[in-house]
Parts: C-alpha cells; structure tokens; sequence
C-alpha cells in the first residue's frame, strides 16, 4: 500500500459522501426551476408556503423514523401515532388543559409508545416490524375507541393559529408574509439541529450505527443495544407525536384516521434521502431532502392536474429509480 | 497412496501438460496492484501449496480462479486454452471449485439440501427429500466424513460445516480445486478426515491448491509450494526442495528470529480469579490470572474453554462458584459489568463478533471508548481522529485511510482492529478467543508483541487457541480442558506437546 493511495482515499470518499446529499439538493431545485417554468401557479405566495408547510410534517416524521432504521429496525406505527397523538391533544384541549400542558402529554404519550415498541423488541423478542405494525392497528382502534369514532375539534385559536403562522410574525409581531418562514417549516429546523448533533457527533449517534452494522459487535465493545434500541424508537416516537401535534393545529381537528399511510411516506423518504434499510447508513439530512422532493412531486402534480392515482405510480417509480442510483454508487466503493 | 505421492508428482512435473496455467496474470485495483503478472502452472494430480502474508494477493488469485473478480491483464489457460472465467459459474463449469475460509451455506437446510442445493434430485417437479439425504448419507460415508446427512447445517459446528462445504465442493465433477485456510475451525480429527479426502482425490487426478498459514500442514500434505509477495510469485518449489526455513524468509523477506515473541514480564497481583466455577459446558474450574500474566487455555473445540471465558465475560453467567476480582468477590450478570471491571474479549469471529464491517476503521477503533471521547454531550473530534490515527500508525494497520470501511481490509489487518481497539480502553483482563486464526506469520508477531505490551502496562491475559504450539510457546500458564474440567496444568513450557495433545484428548 503505497502514501499516495493513503492520501488519495479520504478526498475520494469525501467526494462520494456529499454529492449524494447534493445530487438531492439538485434534484430538488431542478423541480422548483421546472414547475415554476410548466406553471403558472407554483412559484406564488399562497404555493410556496403551502409546500412547506405539507413537506414538513412528513420531513420530521422521516427523520425520526430514520434513527430507527440505521439500527437496522423499522417502525411502521408513526402515522398511526400522528393520527392518536392528534385526538389526544384535541382531547385535552376541549377539555381546557393548558396548551404546554397538553403538548408535554402528549409527547411523553409518543415516549411511552417508543417504550413499548423496545420493550416488544428487546424483552419480548418481537421483530420489529410485528412489533410496530400491531400498534399501527391498534392505536387507531384506542383513538376511535376514545371518541367513539367521532371527530374533537378543536376550539383553541392560538394552538390552530400556529401552523397558520409564520416565524417572524409570531416571535416579533412583523409582517412580511409571503416571505416569511411558515412556522411548520421553523419545526423542521428546530428538530433538524438537534438531530444533527445527536447523530453526527455524540457517542448515541454512533451506537445507532455500530447496533445496525453488527450488534454482536457493539455488545462486545461495550455499547448497551438495549438502551440504544430504546433510545431509537422513543425518538421515532416522540418525533410522530410532536407531528400529531403539528397536525391536530394544522387541520383543527383530532381524529384517529388522519395521517393513513404517512408511515410509508416517511420510510419512503428516509430511503430517497439515502439511508440503506440494512441498517448502518444514514444521515440527518437525507430524510429532510427526500421527503421535500415528494412533496413537491405531489404538490407539482396537483398543479399540473395529474390524475392522484398517477401520482402514486410516479412516487413509487421515483422511490426505484433514486435507490438504484444510490445502489450503483454504493457499489463502485 | 502417501508414499506414492512425492515421485508421482516429481514425474508429472516434467512430462504432463499443465491443467492450469497463469500466463502474466495481474490485477489492478483502484489503487492497489493486488497481483503483478504472476506466471505459475498447476499440474493435473498434484497437491500444490500457495503460501504468504495476508495481503500477499492469495486471495485475489483465488478470485481470479473462480469468476469473483476479473483480470487486468495476462491469461489463463485451461488445458491449453485461454479461458474466460467471469462468473463463478464459469469457473465451475470448467471444474474449478473452493473451499472458502468462511463457510457460505444456508444454516437453516439439511447437510444433504445444502450438498445438493442448486442440482436437487426432483421427481414429478417435487424435491425427492428422503433420496436426498438417503444419497447424501452415501456420499459422506464414502469420502469418509462423519456427519449426519439429515441434521440442520446450522446445528452443526463450524468446522463441520466446513466439511460439508467441502463434500459440496469435491463431489461436483471438480477437477481444480482450492482450499483456503481450510484447517482454521476444524479439530484434529476433522482435520485428519480433510487431508484423507485430499489425499484420495489427488490419487483421482484431481489438482488441489492447497492455501494454509500452517507450515506444517504444508510439509504434509504439498508436492509442490508457491510463495507470494506483495503480488508477485516469488518462487516455485518442489517440497522436498525447501524448509519452514526457507518459506519463511520468502514470504516476509526478513528474518524473523522468533515468531512467538515472549516478553518476559514479573507478574503482580492477582486480577482474576475463578474458585470452583461450574456452568453451562464446564464444571469446577479453577484457575488465577496475574498481573503480567498470559494464562493459556488448549483444548479441542467443545472442551468447554470458550463456554468457561464467555462466563467471565457475563455472556451465560456461571451458576455456582466465585469469582474474585483484585481480591473481592464480584458478580458479573453481563457484558457491561465485565466491562466495567476492567475485561475486555476480543472474540473469535472476528466478522461476526468482532467488527462492524460496513463502518470506517476509525468508527471500530474507537467504538469501546466514545464515552471517554465526549466532551459535554458531544464527542470530541479533534479527539477521535487523534485516537484512530495513533492506533492506525501504532499497530501499522493497512488500509487506505480511517474513513475505509472495515470490510476493505485484509483478515489480519481486521484482527489488528479487533485487538487494538483495546488498547485505549485500559482494561486490566484481556480474553483473547483464536487471535490468530487465518492470520499470516508477520500479522501474528505483531499481534504476539501486541500482548507483551499489554503485559508490560500490568494487564493479564487469557489465552484461548487451538493452536498448540501457540499456547504452548506463549502462555505462563497452561491449562488444558477436557470435557468441561480441567484436566491438567503446566507452567511455562513444563510439558511437553505430546503430553499436553494427551490429556485434551484423553487416550
């Protein structure tokens, strides 16, 4: 092994590692540059935003659920929780509970669900996938148990008026709508940077990784995969909780049914984004950026007047074909 | 058919046409020349030995032989005939067959499914499952293996199922076929049905590459031997021609004067010891591990040695007896309370246990201590990279950077990893399960010296191998296990080898 080669590999692998996330940033602003050629009505004040706003609940949702799936796991419940967490919050509400009360609630609900899916996994045995996809079903059977199927509005203006509202304008009072950032947008922000941290530079990042690849392996060097596998379904939890939140302000109701097959959409993101659902591979950014490019997909097609039924079989065509490339490039390493 | 062997070759070299010829065979990869225009023959019936360091390019050669990868440059030729190997399916059309260091079967068939699996026998399109094992059971008992035809592949132990990979590769019109580290995982016994099977098809004509770090293997078995370095062939020999001597020096191109290297260290306190420990596979086992110390412990696989440290290491805890631990009596319920005490394993699969492959060197190198890495809540990076690079030039691991994946590297430059990673940590108790399986002679020293430091800095060693003259050379302690008891113990060199085999067998 000759120093050139020494010195070669790190720049090579620097260079394979971010153009993926930047091929993604590309594709993304090629669909804004497109749609706002081939229509009339994307690039508007009343489009953007909206974009933003639909793009990221599912951004937080993929982001969670990739935690899970670097453990080489998956949890197939987040919609599911979205939909619960919604009626529980508009529960509360109706029923005069403070709005930071009624928010810690129901993300310490999302906790106690992350518990009980590793609780399945590491007491019980359960596969994951058995694990989450019982209470897929089942916490939509509580949630229309609770109100007996109906829908809880909810009468609280100033928790509907946030995901109406922008950043700016709800911290300082200024006006400068169609400029300014929807606060959806803001949570996705404010979830990303501490998920970039965790991820990427602290000691429970890496064991996430080192649990996906070969947990054998981390056992023997010292990593608990308990307290890791706890770890990564409490935060694909909480996160799907915190989108039931965003959501029940965003619809004004609560209602168990909402959120059908949000759970495939964000895998399906996190995957677009790059993460490998062997386990191991995985970045923060890629599930925000893949679940921006469906959004825009979905949204674009709207506009165009795409039949929605074409919209799926774009999507999973879409799904194939950005997987593939990342195979090939995955492969050439 | 042992004595007819050496003259039977010795003829055949200079009449009979070869039944595979390398003609400048290279191979390039991105950034590393793996083989430089290696030009060898191999004759139709001969035993022929392929020796050298891990690295040396015995494992591209193999590749190139069996459709894995594709040459660069150069030819191959069949019987005469340039051939084009690009699948592996090219190569056992022709009639080349390996046997792989790491067995590659589905664990969850029966031994006959797995020795038929892609040539089933089918009656009206349904498998024929009891003809199958019925003929499996034949084929086994003919070649002289001793294996149940209908068991689970998976219940098998490795060596055996290495036997059953290598049915699978003799009995398929092979007329080529490579063995790489065959002997790593098998007992004495397996060991000694493999070479009759070599020996008998050898007798059939069939040519057998024969790749092994076991020098004595080599002596046994080869008519002729091939040493590489660094890519290139360095010579080709008939065995009566050389000596480990010889081989040595042609492999590592410097005279090593002692392989196993053994750092004479005084020993301190007592770190562990076992008091009348019984569990799973091994029954009131006593022992002391001091300061400085490397406690041996030989036996055949099954013995109950690795049953007895996966206890000390928390992994199926003992139910009776004592443990003590710098003199006060502990529990240990998990790997995490072996850990904390200050015990650290490295196993014996290093890529089922030991690695996390698809993750950067760098990553496996610091896994046991980004606790002490972080800072705050954050891991400190100026830190990591500092420790992975220190641990990468100390141990001189090849690869191409600490952001290579672990799966990049040689077997034993994986090994380094595994070891190494402990060196930071500042455990007290080392276990070390087969550190030097498939490992080649260089790797091996280093690895030796790797101990003697740890020695130096006042830790103790547990020493599992099944490598005799290993164990033997290197422990202060020998303690041989027989059917889950201790059988007997020696102190450094006390006894002899065929003492030592007497009572792990226990004629």
């Amino acid at each position: 092994m000759s120093s050139t080669q020494t010195e070669a590999k790190p720049a090579s692998r620097r260079k394979l590692h971010i153009p993926f996330g930047l091929t993604l940033v590309l594709l993304l602003v090629l669909l804004f540059v497109l749609l706002s050629i081939f229509t009339d009505s994307f690039m508007t004040e009343r489009n953007i935003p909206n974009l933003a706003r639909q793009g990221s609940m599912i951004a937080i949702l993929a982001l969670g659920e990739t935690f899970v799936i670097i453990t080489a796991g998956i949890d197939l419940s987040v919609g599911a929780v979205v939909g619960f967490t919604s009626v529980i919050v508009a529960w509360l509400l109706t029923n005069d509970v403070p709005i930071w009360a009624s928010v810690l609630i129901t993300l310490a609900i999302g906790l106690g669900i992350g518990c009980f899916h590793a609780f399945g996994i590491v007491k019980m045995g359960l596969p994951p996938f058995i694990i989450t996809l019982a209470t897929l079903t089942s916490l939509r059977g509580i949630g229309l148990l609770l109100t007996n199927g109906a829908t809880i509005s909810i009468t609280n203006d100033s928790f509907t008026n946030f995901s109406r509202n922008d950043l700016l304008n709800s911290l300082f009072g200024i006006d400068i709508s169609p400029f300014d950032i929807p606060n959806l947008f803001a949570m996705v922000v404010l979830v990303a940077i501490p998920a970039w941290l965790f991820l990427s530079h602290s000691r429970w990042g890496r064991y996430l990784f080192a649990v996906g690849s070969n947990a054998e392996a981390a056992r023997l060097s010292g990593v608990s995969v308990v307290r890791t596998t706890y770890l990564a379904y409490i935060l694909s939890s909480v996160c799907a909780a915190f989108v039931g939140l965003l959501l029940a302000s965003r619809i004004g109701i609560g209602n168990a049914t909402q959120a059908e097959g949000w759970e495939l959409q964000a895998i399906a993101s996190s995957v677009i984004g790059g993460t490998s659902l062997f386990g191991a591979v995985g970045s923060w950014h890629g599930p925000l950026l893949g679940a921006f490019i469906l959004a825009t997909i979905n949204n674009g097609a709207n506009l165009l007047n795409v039949n929605s039924f074409w919209q799926r079989i774009i999507t999973g065509g879409l799904i194939i074909v950005i997987v593939y490339f990342d195979q090939l490039r995955r492969r050439k390493r | 058919m042992v004595t007819a062997s050496p003259t039977h070759a010795a003829g055949v070299a200079a009449s009979v046409a070869p039944i595979l010829e390398l003609k400048k065979l290279d191979k390039r990869f991105t950034g590393t020349h793996a083989l430089k225009a290696v030009d060898l023959a191999f004759l139709p019936g001969e035993v022929h030995a392929i020796v050298g360091e891990n690295g040396a390019g015995k494992s591209t050669l193999i590749k190139l032989l069996t459709g894995v990868h594709v040459r660069t440059a150069g030819d191959i030729l069949w019987q005469g005939q340039s051939a084009h190997i690009a699948t592996p399916h090219d190569a056992i059309a022709l009639g080349i067959n390996a046997v792989h260091q790491e067995v590659v079967l589905c664990p969850h068939l029966t031994v006959a499914a797995n020795l038929f699996l892609g040539d089933e026998e089918v009656k009206y399109g349904m498998l024929r499952h009891r003809a199958m094992v019925r003929d499996a059971q034949k084929i086994l008992d003919e070649i002289g293996f001793n294996l149940p035809a209908g068991a689970m592949l998976g219940s098998l132990t490795i060596g055996q199922q290495q036997l059953v990979a290598t049915a699978r590769a003799a009995t398929r019109g092979t007329k080529f076929l490579i063995f790489d580290e065959p002997t790593a995982y098998l007992t004495r016994q397996e060991a000694a049905q493999l070479f009759a099977l070599i020996r008998r098809l050898k007798a059939k004509g069939v040519t057998i590459v024969y790749i092994s770090h076991r020098l004595e293997e080599v002596f046994d078995l080869a008519d002729r031997v091939s040493i590489l370095r660094d890519g290139e062939l360095v010579s080709t020999e008939r065995i009566e021609d050389t000596n480990e001597e010889k081989l040595i020096r042609g492999m590592i191109n410097r005279s090593i004067e002692q392989i196993f290297h053994k750092d004479v260290v005084p020993f301190g306190k007592p770190i562990l010891e076992a008091r009348h420990l019984t569990g799973r596979g091994f029954e009131d086992v006593s022992l002391t591990v001091r300061e400085g110390e490397i406690v041996g412990l030989y036996g055949l696989i099954g013995a109950g040695r690795s049953e007895f440290v996966l206890s000390l290491f928390g992994r199926e805890p003992a139910s009776s007896g004592e443990i003590l631990w710098q003199g006060r009596p502990v529990k240990i319920h998990n790997e995490r309370d072996a850990l904390k005490l200050g015990i650290a394993l490295a196993p014996e699969s290093r890529r089922d246990q030991g690695l996390c492959l698809n993750m950067p060197v760098g990553f496996n190198i610091n896994l046991p201590i980004f606790k002490r890495l972080t800072r705050g809540i954050l891991i400190a990076g100026g830190q990591e990279t500092a420790a992975a690079e220190q641990q990468i030039r100390d141990l001189r691991i090849k690869t191409a950077s600490r952001f290579a994946n672990a799966s990049s590297l040689s077997g034993g430059n994986q090994q380094k990893i595994v070891i190494g990673k402990w060196l930071n940590h500042g455990a007290k108790l080392f276990i070390f399960d087969e550190p030097t399986v498939g490992v080649d002679v260089g790797t091996k020293a280093e690895i030796y010296r790797l101990m003697g430091t740890l020695l130096k800095q006042g830790a103790g060693i547990i020493l599992i191998s099944s490598y005799l003259p290993e164990v033997y050379e290197l422990s202060d302690t020998l303690h041989v296990f027989r059917r889950g008891h201790l059988s007997a113990s020696h102190g450094h060199k006390a006894a002899s080898h065929e003492e030592v085999l007497t009572q792990a067998i226990g004629v």
